[in-house]
């Protein structure tokens, strides 16, 4: 008993260095996280893209937003309004946002609770890529989806097989997030 | 009472068969009716007690009864008391028969009573039943004669003086009392036998004087009467008359006691001094102290000295100290300071003085035999010099305000104070105070922030000296510091003031109400500091090295806090606001016409020094772009022609219409954003532009020109009919007055409409431009914005109908108060289209602001205006500057624009 509690103390210290340092190292990463995304926020605002919108999420600390797409004209999304979350890491931009969709969607590429299967936000993520790119790649996404990896089969083969019926599927899948 | 009254009936029928009963009526029945303690055994009641009468019983009746006759005191009331009380009191001695030897019958009785024979004859007790029989006659005939009119002056509105009358009236009752006592009486006593019958009839006559008059009342009027008078014998009354001060002038010569602390300060040597204050009291104040010393000698005749008066007198002489204090002190803030030396030197010889006479005389009666022990003794003053010195430090640290507003004239104000901050409390007291002050004195909205400044720059100072650690200084910048970076234009102020001409050595700081060119002095001396370097704590062989202070605050750390810059800067979070000021100010003194920029480099490189190159580099490019174009200007008019050769030809092409043109080259990206008005120039001016240009892409490639027509100055000569008429103006100005250049026609007339649309320039600032011009009498408006040239100045006769109708100045006014009126106007014309750019520039901003909400409100979904603003601050870098008001008006203005709509809740919505 005794010897334990002499163990910790002597340990003390030397965790309490570690915890310390970790936190010094975590603030610095958050500090140039948030200075990133701040940058990446002032640019959306300056040279916002049509159909595109993206804003912080209201709890202050920059590390969640909601993004917003219009549905691309010409396409079976058309006029209609996408809401998604991107949660962004403390080691981002090194590693990519988890980005979901929040208004249910029916999409080959996308599943049923809002996980999208995007190969720039897993292994082809890159530093250079941001909110607005990751924007841009969605809205040609819902456009062009990509057949050959689908994550819901059956909307990968109706867009092959009976755009019809695809955009039937759509509308009656889509529900507007705005008045949540 | 009950007892005794048989006994009285029976004592008169023993004298009745002697004396007549009248005689009875007149005196009081020699027995003591109403003293029930001290004299049961000495009553004659042993007589009859006694089975059998001893043989001389009726010789000793007859003796006491012929003393007791004497020595009663006959019931004249308290008018003739009262009317007596001035003289010396002989005439109603007199009449009261207080004087007269006792007949030579009484004489014998008294004798007789005294003796041992009587002594035998009673037990032992004859005599003092004498005594105490008077003391009761003391006793009845204070109360029945004196006490009701006593009360009565005791509450008579007249309250100047009514001690004294009281006092005297007193003292006369006990001469009264005690003369007979005094002459006939003691003498056939034995000497130790005297005293103790004296101290006897005393103590009865204090103990009915303080029965009578209540000392509740009797006090304040011994404090007023007390004040009176020590406030003459202290000297303070010389200082705090002013009229005394004027005639203290003519009589300066003469008058060598004084303990003014001015005086003081004149004498040069410490003897010197030390006189002043002990010799040659004035007469004024020897008669005070003589009538004092009388009175309170009365005062404890009669009974109302003792530690009660004691008490009074401590209170007052409380008071004095404070009172001396302020009135030689107050404002006396010169230095080197000397007022504690003077404090010292004035209790011990003035008011220690005066203690030891007053308590000398008001001792209390049980220390009569060691009246020594009452004496003040050494330890005692030592005692009230630092009591003076607390007082002191209270009267600094409560005008400490104004010290710090005097500074420096007031150094000696805060040396004194030195003196007093020696232990936490009274630290904590001063910094307490001083905050207190501050915040109801000068941290307010009525205060402009460069006299906050100003004040700040003193305190610094002033606590740099009071306390050289700085833990004080620490404590009470927190509220200035956090009150200032609350003020906006604290920035502008600051960096103002280092950019502000320092005077020239040997001149004093004076820092007019705007700006703080006491700053910039500092910078200059800080730097000069500076190169002596500091090691602070880290420097092991400072001998003179010594701990913070116990009630340093936990996060007080040791700064420079003397370094005024250094405490001025260090207000904001980060040097970049401070630089962006530095950069805006600079821009605007940059682009004046000016040949050198001396004093700007120099404060560049001094501040430097402090802040590090790379803070300060986009300023530095700023001067380099300065000094850069005009070497550049050099090279592109050469290269493109512009400038003429020789310098007489020069003027030729002034002539010749064809304007020199120099330009200052900005590097964009260095420079602040500046305020800027677009118009078109006038069109060979465009042509030497775009000359100036090509020239300057041959020299500098990849780079281009954008012209910024709105700064600049332009030097104009007009010709008129009757004058020439050369200035140097703005830009926009000549362009205005380049627009009534007249082709053909004498007489041309514009109104404001049409040179806005011609020159592109907004209205407000072609108005501007034209009124300028009225007020240098070119141009002339009538009837309102229309404008001609007034191409010979009218005589007086022309004036009426020349006058300008929108100055609406009666006809009578001469042509000097037109102009002056028309200059007037120009001027705020010219306020009114800086206040229009101004605008717009917040309108641009907020178009960037608007995106975020954009943003914010399609992402985020409707949100009430609070959570907007919050929001807003968050995420906009630099911080969202508008109020909730502000954006409210601002979001309003959307709504109707269609463009947001409010739904429920007061949430605003966009609209898709």
């Amino acid at each position: 008993m005794d010897y334990t509690m002499e163990d910790t103390q002597n340990s003390a210290p030397d965790s309490l260095e570690a915890t310390k340092l970790n936190a010094g190292a975590q603030r610095n990463d958050t500090q140039s996280v948030t200075k990133r995304l701040q940058a990446e926020l002032m640019q959306l605002m300056l040279s916002p893209s049509p159909g595109i919108s993206a804003f912080p999420d209201a709890d202050g600390n920059l590390l969640s937003w909601t993004a917003t797409i219009t549905g691309p004209t010409e396409t079976p999304y058309e006029g209609l309004i996408l809401k998604l979350s991107f949660a962004f890491s403390n080691n981002y931009p090194y590693a990519p946002p988890t980005v979901l969709f929040k208004t249910p969607i029916y999409h080959p590429n996308v599943d049923f609770s809002g996980r999208i299967c995007l190969d720039i936000l897993r292994d082809k993520w890159s530093a250079v890529y941001n909110v607005q790119s990751v924007l841009l790649s969605l809205q040609s996404l819902l456009g062009e989806p990509n057949n050959a990896s689908p994550l819901n089969a059956q909307a990968a083969e109706l867009w092959d097989t009976n755009q019809e019926e695809f955009k039937r599927h759509v509308l009656a899948r889509h529900r507007d997030l705005d008045d949540e | 009472m009950i007892s005794t009254a048989p006994l009285t009936v029976g004592r008169r029928r023993i004298f009745g068969s002697v004396f007549s009963p009248v005689l009875l009526d007149a005196h009081p029945p020699p027995h003591p009716t109403f003293d029930r303690d001290q004299t049961p055994k000495v009553t004659p009641s042993h007589s009859h007690q006694s089975t059998e009468p001893r043989p001389d019983q009726e010789t000793w009746n007859q003796a006491w009864h012929a003393v007791t006759a004497f020595l009663a005191v006959p019931d004249g009331g308290f008018a003739p008391i009262y009317n007596y009380r001035e003289t010396d009191g002989s005439e109603i001695l007199k009449q009261w028969n207080r004087l007269s030897p006792p007949a030579k019958d009484t004489a014998e009785a008294l004798a007789f009573l005294t003796s041992s024979d009587a002594q035998n004859f009673r037990d032992d007790a004859v005599p003092w039943g004498l005594f105490s029989w008077y003391g009761d006659e003391i006793r009845r005939h204070f109360l029945t004669n004196l006490r009701t009119g006593l009360y009565e002056l005791l509450n008579s509105p007249e309250k100047d003086g009514l001690l004294r009358k009281i006092v005297d009236c007193l003292q006369l009752a006990r001469r009264i009392y005690l003369a007979p006592i005094v002459h006939y009486l003691l003498p056939l006593l034995a000497t130790p036998e005297q005293g103790r019958v004296l101290t006897q009839l005393q103590r009865n006559f204090h103990t009915v004087v303080s029965y009578s008059l209540p000392w509740s009342q009797i006090s304040p009027l011994l404090t007023a009467e007390l004040a009176r008078d020590a406030l003459v014998i202290l000297g303070i009354d010389t200082l705090t008359d002013d009229s005394s001060e004027a005639s203290q002038d003519d009589m300066e010569v003469d008058r060598k006691y004084s303990v003014s602390y001015h005086d003081w300060r004149m004498e040069d040597s410490d003897e010197a001094r030390a006189q002043i204050m002990t010799e040659g009291e004035d007469a004024s104040v020897t008669m005070a102290r003589d009538r004092l010393l009388a009175f309170l000698n009365g005062l404890q005749l009669v009974g109302l000295g003792g530690e009660k008066a004691q008490k009074v007198f401590a209170s007052v002489m409380d008071i004095m100290m404070t009172e001396f204090v302020r009135a030689a002190y107050t404002e006396q803030w010169q230095a080197p300071t000397s007022a504690p030396q003077h404090l010292r030197q004035w209790i011990e010889n003035v008011y220690a003085r005066l203690a030891v006479q007053v308590l000398a005389i008001i001792h209390t009666p049980s220390t009569t035999q060691g009246a020594s022990s009452m004496d003040v003794s050494f330890g005692d003053v030592e005692k009230w010099q630092e009591m003076g010195i607390a007082r002191l430090g209270s009267l600094r640290t409560s005008e400490f305000f104004d010290v710090i507003v005097e500074w420096p004239a007031s150094i000696g104000a805060v040396e004194d104070l030195r003196h007093f901050t020696t232990h936490p409390a009274a630290r904590n007291h001063v910094t307490q105070w001083f905050i207190h002050t501050l915040n109801r004195r000068l941290l307010h909205p009525g205060a402009s922030t460069v006299q906050i400044l100003q004040l700040y720059i003193s305190i610094i100072r002033a606590f740099h000296l009071l306390d050289p650690k700085g833990v004080l200084l620490d404590r009470i910048a927190r509220p200035i510091r956090r009150y200032l970076k609350d003020r906006d234009d604290t920035v502008k102020a600051i960096v103002s003031g280092l950019l502000a001409e320092p005077p020239a050595p040997g001149e004093p700081v004076v820092s007019s109400s705007d700006t703080l060119v006491e700053l910039a002095a500092e910078l200059n001396k800080a730097h000069q500091n500076s190169l002596r370097n500091q090691r602070g704590e880290l420097d092991w062989d400072d001998m003179n090295w010594a701990p913070d202070p116990v009630d340093a605050a936990p996060d007080y750390r040791k700064c420079k806090s003397s370094d005024v810059i250094d405490s001025l800067v260090s207000l904001f979070d980060s040097k970049e606001t401070f630089v962006k000021e530095m950069q805006t100010l600079l821009a605007d003194r940059l682009l004046q016409k000016r040949t050198d920029f001396d004093q700007e480099m120099s404060v560049l490189e001094l501040l430097k020094v402090r802040f590090g190159d790379s803070a300060l580099q986009a300023c530095e490019v700023m001067l380099r772009d300065i000094f850069d174009s005009r070497r550049v200007d050099q090279v592109v008019r050469n290269d493109q022609g512009l400038s003429s050769k020789p310098r007489k030809a020069a003027k030729a092409t002034i002539k010749q219409n064809v304007p020199e043109i120099h330009a200052k080259i900005l590097s964009r990206f260095f420079w602040p954003e500046i305020q800027d008005q677009e118009f078109n120039v006038p069109d060979h001016i465009i042509s030497l532009q775009q000359r100036y240009s090509a020239g300057f892409e041959a020299l500098k490639q990849s780079r281009k020109l954008t012209w910024r027509n709105g700064l600049g100055q332009v030097t104009v000569e007009l010709d008129l009919e009757d004058r020439v008429f050369v200035d140097e103006v703005t830009t926009w100005q000549a362009t205005v007055i380049y627009a009534f250049q007249a082709e053909s026609e004498p007489e041309v007339t514009k109104t404001v409409t049409d040179l806005s649309n011609q020159l592109q320039m907004t209205a407000t600032l072609v108005r501007s431009a034209c009124l300028f011009w009225v007020s240098k009498r070119i141009l002339a408006e009538s009837p309102r914005d229309t404008f001609r040239v007034l191409e010979v100045l009218p005589t007086e006769d022309e004036q009426q109908p020349g006058d300008p109708s929108g100055s609406g100045a009666p006809g009578t006014e001469g042509a000097g108060s037109s102009s002056d009126d028309a200059a007037a106007a120009a001027a705020a014309a010219a306020a009114a289209a800086a206040k229009e750019s101004a605008e717009a520039a917040t309108m641009e901003k907020m178009n960037l602001y608007w995106q975020f909400i954009v943003g914010m409100l399609t992402n985020q979904g409707a949100l009430p205006l609070p959570r907007i603003v919050m929001m807003l601050k968050v995420v906009v870098p630099g911080g969202f500057p508008y109020s909730n008001e502000e954006l409210r008006e601002f979001l309003a203005g959307m709504v109707s624009r269609g463009k947001l709509e409010i739904v429920s809740g007061g949430n605003y919505k966009i609209v898709h």
